[in-house]
């Protein structure tokens, strides 16, 4: 069995373990069955995840590419999906049928797998919901190597909403069932406002939620640091127009190898463009909007070998200055961020290990290599946890395991979920056993 | 598990009332650190270092090899031991004309204890697919003295024995790194004449820790002490002799 070498999106986290991409959902099965190691089995998608969540040293990693079908039943709108497809295949396929998913992430490079274990969320999160709200079942292989069907409601709930957001700790989803989206075309009206400080960025990032189902504000994470930045919001557009079906695929960012492109120089020059550049209005294609950069491949390589790391935590409502203090911490550090994300989240969902609760979510993305990163992030999640704020652990490749419970309450609840599920320990992984999940 | 600024979450310091495996756990960033196992052979608790984790002391005796596999047992039995320090020693005063109790533990501390826990160790860091060792070698090694051959003998063994099994471990993700401090003002030579570059073992720490993060496979402290191994072993005997005299 081939030994690889793996990383997370972010490239901090590395491990070896065998792997093996199986052709069919019979060969998956009997592979799993014919696995006794203590180490464990992982399932991973396309790697989006940045830190160890898909990853699993020592042990056995299963890739599910080759489980990618797509049939799509346009009389109902539902999609029969493989675990192994990307929501970008899927988005292709839909549009044929003028149908879209109705949660989409910040990249189509996601398997529907992915997007299930860690219950996603979009710019719709608002209106919307989580991944979660539009899948009607999940096609699931326990470690018995039974294949279970699981469904929201009824007896099967509660194994449903563990796998949901589960992390791939629960079995190996082979298959779902998405309900889909009319749309009219494939575009999206859009509207862009430039917020010159943090409260302007709030207020306007809130009140956008009423009259667009997706919304989503870029923020200058260098130079002054008074959380200047720029709206984008959204609706789908709703005369038709003739679909143009086209996948490209788009530039690849070179392996750079130990330089880093990012430094504070760059970044304060790349935001001050991004901060005047003229706004944009009215129509863009939603794989554009959607997918913003995921017109470069590999953007990740632009950090150099060391890597970086992303912070995504949400706060709940009447904890801004929380968000200002993130700010001033960033500024007094000297981070220079390439990348901040704000967004409002709307209701939680049933899932125990979901990320997204009402108040407000920020992602930051920052290079390995600020000096005393780690005490400044272990500090803010301590800071967090007082506030009953967390962080998406999709994205973390750090935080302390004490931290987790406070941060997911229901932790506990699930891990008995999880335990029935599988009593062997069978799905492990580099985050489950650096932070004590199961 | 390293976390992704890959600081260790489990710690083994065996030989935890060492001062220099002491000084090397201050330098180490314990930020990430969950619990620390401090193994020696009275236990005792660790202080003046500020951190979150559970130390936990556990009894070791070099010289008993019985009981060194249920030992390292123990090191596993909460999760993934991500970084282990063999910082074990003992000087064998003089030489063996004159003293081969003393020499006959040197031997069964520095070389056969040192190198079977490394070895064990790193066969149940293969089982998990990472980890790195840290075994304390020493610049006596490089070449025999009339003064301390049986000593440098013994670092020697485990020097060698540390590098090669290092090979052996390549594409396992484990990895085995040597450090040949030189002279170090610590109890273990208390009251001996100090040679030249005579360092502190907080000078040993900081050079200790950053070879652990570091991919090289062996470290001097001070790193001066790297340009002159090359010369000693490159003199001629009579040279040696001469400028080795104390
Ligand atoms: C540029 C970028 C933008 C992003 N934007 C967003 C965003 O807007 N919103 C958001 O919520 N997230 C976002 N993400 C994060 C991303 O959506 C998640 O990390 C997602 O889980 C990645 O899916 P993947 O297929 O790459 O899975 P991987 O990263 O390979 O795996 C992630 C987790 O899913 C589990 N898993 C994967 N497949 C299966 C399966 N078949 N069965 C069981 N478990 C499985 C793995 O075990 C692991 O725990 C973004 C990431 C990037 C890089
Ligand atoms: N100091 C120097 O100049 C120097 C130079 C080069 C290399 N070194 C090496 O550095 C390492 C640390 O030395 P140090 O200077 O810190 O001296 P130290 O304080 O004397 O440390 C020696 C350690 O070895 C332990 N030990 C000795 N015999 C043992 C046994 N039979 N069973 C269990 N533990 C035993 C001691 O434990 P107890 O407390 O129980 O005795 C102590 O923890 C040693 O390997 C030494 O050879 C030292």
């Amino acid at each position: 069995m081939p030994v690889t070498h793996a990383t997370g999106w972010g490239r901090t986290n590395f491990a070896l373990s065998r792997s093996e991409q199986p052709e069919s959902i019979g060969q998956l099965g009997d592979l799993v069955t014919s696995t006794k190691d203590d180490r464990g089995i992982l399932a991973h998608g396309l790697r989006r995840s940045y830190g160890d969540s898909s990853l699993n040293s020592g042990g056995l990693s299963i890739g599910l590419e080759n489980i990618a079908s797509i049939s799509i039943a346009p009389e109902t709108g539902v999609a029969t999906v493989g675990a192994g497809a990307s929501i970008r295949s899927l988005e292709y396929k839909a549009r044929e049928f003028n149908l879209f998913p109705p949660v989409v992430p910040g990249t189509g490079f996601v398997t529907i797998g992915g997007a299930i274990a860690a219950d996603i969320h979009g710019k719709s999160h608002h209106v919307t919901g989580t991944f979660s709200s539009s899948v009607e079942r999940i096609q699931l292989l326990l470690a018995s190597g039974e294949l279970v069907n699981l469904l929201p409601t009824g007896e099967s709930a509660s194994q449903f909403w563990a796998t949901v957001g589960g992390l791939g700790l629960t079995g190996i989803i082979t298959e779902a069932d998405i309900r889909l989206r009319t749309i009219a075309t494939p575009f999206v009206q859009v509207e862009e406002t430039r917020e010159p400080n943090l409260s302007r960025l709030l207020n306007a990032l809130k009140s956008a939620d009423s009259d667009f189902e997706h919304t989503v504000a870029w923020i200058d994470l260098s130079g002054d640091f008074r959380g200047r930045g720029v709206v984008g919001k959204g609706n789908y557009e709703n005369h038709p127009h003739p679909s143009r079906n086209k996948q490209s695929d788009g530039l690849s960012f070179p392996n750079i190898g130990k330089v880093s492109l990012i430094n504070p120089l760059t970044v304060r020059a790349f935001n001050e463009v991004w901060y005047r550049k003229p706004l944009a209005s009215g129509k863009k294609s939603l794989s554009a909007f959607m997918h913003p950069l995921d017109g470069v491949q590999h953007w990740n390589r632009m950090y150099g070998n060391s890597g970086f790391f992303q912070y995504q935590f949400v706060v709940p409502d009447g904890n801004e200055d929380f968000i200002e203090g993130v700010l001033a911490t960033m500024r007094d550090a000297k981070v220079a961020s390439f990348l901040g994300v704000l967004k409002r989240f709307g209701a939680q969902s049933p899932a125990y290990l979901s990320f997204p609760k009402p108040g407000w979510t920020l992602a930051i993305d920052i290079p390995q290599g600020v000096k005393n990163l780690e005490a400044i992030f272990n500090s803010l999640d301590e800071e967090l946890c007082r506030r009953e704020g967390r962080i998406y652990l999709i994205k973390d490749a750090r935080i302390r395991p004490e931290h987790v419970p406070v941060m997911y309450p229901r932790l506990n609840e699930w891990q008995k979920v999880r335990a029935l599920m599988d009593p062997s320990n069978l799905w492990q992984s580099d985050q489950s056993r650096r932070l004590n999940l199961c | 598990m390293l976390n992704g600024f890959k600081s260790p979450q489990t710690i083994a310091l065996i030989g935890s009332t060492s001062e220099i495996g002491q000084a090397i756990l201050k330098h180490l960033p314990l930020e990430n650190l969950s619990t620390c196992y401090l193994a020696s052979r009275s236990p005792s608790p660790i202080v003046g270092i500020s951190s979150k984790a559970a130390f936990v002391p556990i009894a070791f005796e070099a010289t008993d090899t019985h009981s060194h596999e249920k030992f390292v047992q123990q090191l596993f039995s909460q999760g993934d031991l991500d970084l282990a320090i063999i910082a074990i020693g003992a000087l064998g005063n003089d030489s063996t004309l004159s003293d081969e109790a003393n020499a006959l533990n040197a031997m069964q501390v520095n070389y056969v204890a040192a190198s079977y826990i490394m070895a064990l160790i790193a066969k149940k860091m293969v089982e998990q697919g990472h980890g790195r060792i840290l075994v304390i070698s020493s610049f006596a090694q490089t070449r025999p003295r009339n003064d301390n051959f049986a000593y440098g003998s013994t670092k020697a063994g485990l020097d060698f024995m540390a590098r090669g099994l290092n090979e052996k471990l390549r594409g396992t993700g484990v990895s085995v790194c040597v450090l040949r401090p030189g002279f170090v003002r610590t109890r273990m030579t208390h009251g001996m004449v100090e040679a030249p570059f005579t360092v502190s073992a907080e000078v040993v720490g900081k050079v200790a820790a950053s070879l652990i993060k570091s991919k090289k496979s062996v470290g001097y402290a001070p790193s001066i002490l790297k340009p002159l191994a090359l010369i000693f072993s490159l003199l001629p005997p009579a040279v040696f002799r001469k400028i080795s005299q104390r």
